[in-house]
């Protein structure tokens, strides 16, 4: 399952690395924008992962409008399921309630998801290459780590790996600061040999067309 | 290597949140920020939840928000720690 709203500037950057880079992998459902609530969030239990952006709280992830669609008091059927949450804080309590419920392992973050994007570029965020990409694009290999069968251990250190060489590069302060927070405050939770279906390697060969769903600032 | 304004901004965003420490540190971002031309708008963005400050605060509006918000003068202050 994919979880993608797009109705602010943060939500509309994470989601669209996902759009870019995990979405032609991903198994259905696919709740992006408005599909992305809590009624079928909650219905939709089918498959072997659940990758989210979202904000967040300790206790809760929210889908488009910030709907809480997750929190520790109601959690869906995650047995056996793989969680990525891209979102903020939710390391601290619910997804040590995920593993609790039955879920094989959780990445996520103890602390705010921080990074610098370009406005500019919200109706096309996969193309935020100078701001967004070195903390997106990290992310993003964590996640398709996943999806090539391997662990999640080893996904989780593709991403501490990934936002660590990023960090070595970047010449920015502002943004290599977000880089290493984001850094100290991933976490992996439950079975680090956890690992779910492999599936097969498509890539998009053009973006997709811009998003056009109104954006709340 | 560290832009010196980065480090200016980093030691003002140590102290406590008084009104005029925040104005120190909006003045450091200020002078910060005078060192880049961004062709774009640089936004800083998180994923928070009921949060006490916004997120999404453009580049340029950041040394305001650190004026007028404590909250958003400590969210800052933990960030810039890492660089």
């Amino acid at each position: 399952m994919l979880l993608s709203p797009l109705h602010d500037l943060p939500t509309r950057s994470a989601s669209g690395f996902l759009i870019r880079y995990v979405l032609p992998r991903s198994a259905p459902p696919q709740l992006l924008g408005p599909a992305d609530r809590r009624q079928p969030f909650q219905m939709l239990t089918m498959g072997d992962t659940i990758i989210g952006v979202g904000h967040g709280s300790p206790s809760e992830f929210c889908g488009h409008n910030d709907q809480v669609i997750m929190d520790t008091l109601s959690i869906p059927d995650v047995e056996g399921k793989v969680l990525i949450l891209i979102s903020c804080e939710t390391a601290k309590e619910l997804g040590p309630a995920l593993i609790n419920a039955g879920a094989a392992s959780y990445i996520g973050f103890q602390e705010d998801l921080v990074w610098v994007m370009d406005a500019d570029l919200a109706s096309t965020p996969w193309a935020d290459k100078k701001f967004a990409a070195p903390v997106m694009m990290p992310i993003t290999n964590c996640v398709n780590t996943v999806l090539d069968g391997k662990t999640t251990g080893e996904a989780f250190a593709v991403l501490i790996e990934n936002l660590a060489g990023n960090a070595e590069l970047e010449e920015d302060d502002l943004i290599r600061s977000c880089i290493n927070f984001n850094k100290k405050n991933a976490v992996l939770l439950g079975d680090p040999t956890a690992r779910v279906r492999a599936r097969p390697k498509i890539t998009l060969p053009l973006p997709p067309p811009p998003i056009f769903f109104p954006i709340r600032r | 290597m560290a832009n010196a304004e980065f480090e200016k901004l980093k030691e003002a965003l140590r102290k406590a949140p008084t009104e005029e420490a925040r104005k120190e540190a909006a003045e450091a971002m200020r002078r910060y920020l005078a060192t880049h031309s961004p062709k774009s708008k640089p936004t800083l963005v998180s994923l928070g939840y009921k949060k006490p400050y916004p997120t999404a605060v453009p580049l340029e509006e950041i040394p305001n928000e650190i004026e007028r918000n404590p909250a958003f003068f400590e969210h800052l202050r933990e960030i810039v720690e890492e660089g």
